[in-house]
């Protein structure tokens, strides 16, 4: 059982100072493990959104049911137009999240680095 | 073939699951040190004193004060970095080099300010929260499945539960230790938890859908936490109260709650301390109660749970009438006649579906089964409508077979599209929805009441033939609804019923319809703003199950709590509880049915109903008493629950009080005279006239006798002079005798229940007449009558089937005398209306008994005796105008009526 000093002493050193050093772990583990899963959850369910596999499934059934040949023609075009939209716009967006992950890596050594570089500017001038 | 490695596992996985059981009735318990469990062994790990549980608050606010100086910080770095980039001639310096790596000092703390960013983000999500998540939450089935296995190696590590428990969790172990020490009790119980879970906002939420006052519950629960020995100091926690935080922590694990909070605590110490059942138990509330309301609170966190989870997937489904592959059509004329469920769910205007898991289940089996159509049969109410709903948020969620995927349901309004006045329009119309539905290719046509199509087959054209032939070739699927009766008369032997899979909804029992009532009664709160107990919805489930029968559960069970919301409203006002009571009202006046508890008076009036029914009936003493004791079971709810109220059958002379009795106990009972219905049986003497009772088939108004039970279903059924009726007519009252129903000629069932049941016959009169005469004890009288002279008019089975055979015994003088009296009382009230007094000498009483005295016909003749010597005279004194208000008229001992003029006033 936790003494009154104990807890005291665990608020102190663990909690509020401790956590100064747990923070890089957390952030390159932990954090980045949250991270990285909340990223693939929302691309899943933008991949849900643009429903890849229904469009590749009926590529060649005709659009708003029109059934003749020129229906079909340019039915199929227009699958492959929409599919290609899409598939860019899903690119744009893993490029957006996989930034974020870069800039999630980088922060704190990055903002640290230019913090002293700053530092030892301002001294020098 | 299975693998064999798996097989092993799963063995493996068994024992040590019933190890675990084992180890959890055994050691852990008994020692009191912990509870084994696949996170460990289960512990209480916090220390609860005053300084802990202040300290809790300390650290909280510790943290929040040390997350706001670092906001503070990261804002001020922000604001310094703006006011140098506003010191620069243009904000282009942005874009320079030397703007960011010249050194000024503000753009150097503009780092710093972006790494604390980076650190208060770690501290948000690590410190912010005080409670832990319990391992598993919201974790994957391969997750758990893997941490399930490797329980054993934390089998030897202590586990403290203390930081999965949330405030409201907290604040019950804070209250229960304030209050043992202010008791100054020796450890901290489990009555003491139960007391402070009871008083949180949870306990009262408990209390309220229980439907109790908290003040009620204080007596017996200050007795409870005052038990025990005393003593000073700080209390620590009992070993009982433990192993209920234990078993909270347990459950809610068990429950894939995310925290343990107040609820679970409640319903542990509950559950695990028999002495707070009792006191439950005492004010009406049995345990089954008390957890089923927990089920309820549980429930709506479900459904709510269920809702977010819906409201993400339906984002995912179209809004428009374009399926995602876009190889739907326009549907001009569908959309026209139609309502889209699918876009209704989607908006969230259909309730989600409670149970009906195997209806559901067999539903999407025979979609997918390749015939594909089906129709789903059941009585008006089952809830066949709700099960489309359901189908339709399925298809909204995608939750449903290949064959339903990325489609729409289309719920078609039959009566709109027939309503063309000419038949031909209708049909053309009807023909033309189904090309577009055909066309588009993702509809899904939902038919209610299906057999509407056939109503419209006058002559050649049929549009359900219309629909069986283009199911027969059409490639489009169509969910009809229809009633048992509806499906074989318009459905079954006809095309369209070889065309369409059968699946019957069948009526959910009570227990089942209290879940439905539970989740959709939110609405019906909301609305009247009131709230329900659980005792209300479990009584308009009961009840309605019981005694409204044209409609079905859950529908009728819905209608009585929405109907009792508006009572409780209108009676009570805003924020009132719906009770038990209300529900009962409602029955009541919907079924005719007193089903409310005995309230004082009318326990009162069923105590004393011997007294009030020997005021109108005279010198039956036996029959008085049979009739009463049989109200009282039957209001005691003692009785069997499938028969009548009780079967009489009343034999004896005519003129002796049969029929007078039957009408004493409806106006007693029954409230009047009239709550009677009077069959004679005279009028049915040959084996026909049982269609004019009950009913003949195709004829909706149903039989004389049956629709008057509907209507009036408590009341007295008199079946009078019941020998004269013919033979076939008596074996259909075997049955009502015997199960309480009747079927009537067009099907419906009706209730006998509570009705009580009268036969009067005259059979055996004479036989009677001989005995008394004889002076032979009417015990005795009656064993003869049913062994010998019965036999020829009824078959045994028929008096078998009778709660009481009551012989009533012709009357003496002195009956007749005391009826006398009875007759010319009412004469006395009639005049006392009018202002008058009426006074009768005995003798002339005497006088008129003598006259009206006959042992052949009973009391019978007396009336007519009454009618002639004294109304007559009567009459004539009151048109003369001889007699003014104020005067009293005598009766003197000659049978000569007089008027005694009244003194002048003053």
């Amino acid at each position: 059982m936790k003494t009154r000093v104990g807890s005291i002493a665990q608020l102190l050193f663990v909690d509020l100072i401790g956590s100064v050093a747990w923070f890089p772990v957390w952030w390159y583990t932990k954090g980045l493990q949250m991270l990285l899963q909340s990223v693939f959850r929302a691309l899943q369910y933008r991949v849900r959104a643009y429903a890849f596999g229904i469009w590749i499934k009926n590529f060649f059934v005709p659009m708003y049911g029109q059934y003749d040949w020129t229906g079909r023609l340019i039915s199929v075009f227009m699958r492959f137009v929409v599919l290609i939209g899409r598939g860019i716009a899903i690119t744009v967006i893993a490029w957006v999240y996989l930034l974020g992950v870069i800039a999630w890596v980088l922060l704190p050594p990055l903002a640290l680095l230019l913090f002293f570089q700053g530092g030892a500017a301002g001294i020098l001038n | 073939m299975a693998d064999p490695q798996t097989l092993e596992q799963q063995e493996r996985n068994f024992d040590a699951q019933r190890d675990l059981r084992e180890l959890q009735r055994t050691e852990g318990f008994k020692e009191n040190v912990g509870l084994p469990s696949v996170d460990g062994l289960l512990v209480w790990g916090a220390p609860i004193d005053d300084f802990h549980l202040r300290f809790r608050k300390i650290r909280r606010y510790t943290n929040i004060g040390f997350h706001l100086t670092l906001i503070i910080l990261s804002v001020l770095t922000v604001a310094a970095f703006l006011y140098r980039l506003f010191q620069q001639e243009s904000i282009q310096a942005l874009w320079t080099a030397e703007f960011w790596f010249a050194g000024y000092p503000e753009v150097t703390l503009f780092w710093l300010g972006l790494f604390l960013d980076a650190f208060i983000i770690f501290r948000l999500f690590e410190y912010s929260q005080d409670t832990k998540r319990i391992p598993g939450w919201g974790k994957s089935s391969v997750w758990l499945h893997h941490y399930q296995e490797t329980a054993k190696e934390r089998a030897n590590f202590r586990f403290d539960i203390s930081p999965y428990v949330d405030d409201s969790g907290w604040e019950v172990v804070a209250s229960a230790f304030r209050l043992a020490k202010n008791l100054k009790r020796n450890e901290i119980g489990v009555p003491h938890l139960f007391a402070a879970a009871l008083s949180s906002q949870t306990g009262a939420r408990f209390l309220m859908r229980v439907g109790l006052s908290f003040d009620r519950m204080k007596a017996p629960i200050a007795d409870l936490i005052n038990k025990g020995a005393s003593g000073d100091g700080i209390p620590p926690l009992s070993g009982e109260a433990k192993r209920v935080l234990i078993s909270a922590y347990e459950n809610a694990r068990l429950e894939h709650r995310r925290h343990v909070t107040a609820i679970e605590i409640f319903l542990e110490a509950f559950k695990q301390d028999e002495r707070i059942q009792e006191v439950f138990n005492q004010v009406g509330y049995p345990p089954e109660h008390v957890i089923h309301v927990a089920e309820w609170i549980k429930l709506r966190a479900k459904l709510r749970e269920d809702h977010d989870r819906f409201v993400r997937l339906a984002m995912l489904k179209p809004k428009s009438a374009m399926n995602r592959s876009m190889t739907a059509r326009a549907t001009p004329l569908l959309d026209r006649f139609s309502e889209d469920l699918t876009l209704s769910a989607r908006s969230g205007y259909l309730a989600p579906i409670v149970g009906r898991d195997r209806e559901m289940g067999e539903l999407l089996r025979a979609i997918e089964s390749g015939q594909r159509s089906v129709i789903m049969v059941g009585h008006r109410g089952v809830g066949k409508q709700a099960l489309i709903e359901g189908l339709a948020r399925k298809m909204v969620a995608e939750d449903v077979p290949p064959e339903l995927f990325d489609r729409r349901l289309v719920s078609i309004n039959i009566p709109q599209v027939i309503a063309a006045g000419d038949a031909c329009l209708a049909a053309e119309r009807f023909f033309a929805i189904l090309q577009e539905v055909k066309l588009s290719g993702n509809i899904i046509l939902a038919l209610q009441n299906i057999e509407a199509l056939s109503g419209t087959g006058s002559g050649p054209l049929d549009l359900a033939e219309g629909l069986a032939s283009e199911l027969g070739r059409g490639p489009f699927i169509v969910i009809g609804t229809t009633t048992p009766e509806n499906y074989s008369k318009y459905v079954e032997r006809r095309s369209l019923g070889s065309r369409l899979i059968r699946v019957d909804v069948p009526e959910l029992n009570p227990d089942a319809a209290i879940r439905v009532l539970m989740a959709r009664c939110g609405a019906i709160e909301y609305k009247n703003k009131v709230f329900f107990t659980f005792a209300s919805i479990e009584r308009a489930s009961v009840l309605s199950d019981r005694y409204l029968h044209d409609r079905a559960l859950p529908a009728k069970a819905l209608d009585v709590i929405r109907e009792a919301a508006v009572l409780a409203r209108k009676k009570r006002g805003e924020n009132a509880f719906v009770t038990a009571e209300d529900a009962a009202t409602i029955i009541h006046d919907k079924a005719n049915v007193p089903v409310e508890a005995v309230s004082q008076d009318e326990s009162q009036k069923l105590l004393q109903m011997e007294d009030h029914l020997h005021q109108r009936i005279i010198g039956q003493d036996a029959a008085v008493v049979a009739v009463a004791q049989a109200m009282r079971r039957a209001r005691a709810d003692l009785r069997e629950g499938k028969r009548p109220i009780a079967n009489f059958l009343f034999l004896g002379p005519t003129g002796v009080g049969k029929t007078e009795t039957a009408k004493a106990l409806a106006a007693e009972y029954f409230g009047s005279e009239t709550n009677m219905i009077r069959v004679d049986m005279s009028e049915y003497q040959d084996a026909t006239s049982v269609y004019r009772m009950i009913g003949q088939a195709g004829d909706e108004r149903g039989g004389l006798l049956t629709e008057a039970v509907r209507k009036n279903p408590f009341s007295i059924v008199l079946l009078d002079e019941i020998e004269k009726a013919h033979p076939d007519i008596l074996n259909l009252f075997l049955q009502v005798m015997d199960d309480g129903r009747l079927t009537d000629g067009v099907g419906r069932t009706i209730d006998f229940t509570n009705v009580v049941l009268i036969a009067t016959s005259n059979a055996g009169t004479q036989f009677i007449q001989d005995e008394t005469r004889k002076g032979t004890e009417l015990e005795r009288i009656k064993t003869m009558l049913l062994e010998q002279q019965l036999k020829g008019s009824f078959r045994p089975e028929f008096l078998n089937r009778f709660d009481a055979i009551i012989v009533f015994k012709p009357l003496s003088k002195d009956d007749v005398e005391q009826i006398t009296w009875l007759m010319l009382g009412r004469i006395e009230k009639q005049l006392e209306e009018k202002g008058m007094g009426f006074r009768v000498e005995d003798a002339a009483v005497a006088l008129l008994a003598e006259a009206g005295y006959d042992p052949l016909f009973g009391a019978r003749p007396l009336r007519r005796v009454i009618q002639d010597r004294v109304d007559n005279q009567l009459a004539d004194i009151l048109l003369k105008g001889e007699a003014a208000r104020r005067d009293t008229i005598v009766l003197d001992r000659d049978g000569v009526m007089k008027v005694e003029k009244a003194p002048p006033i003053g």
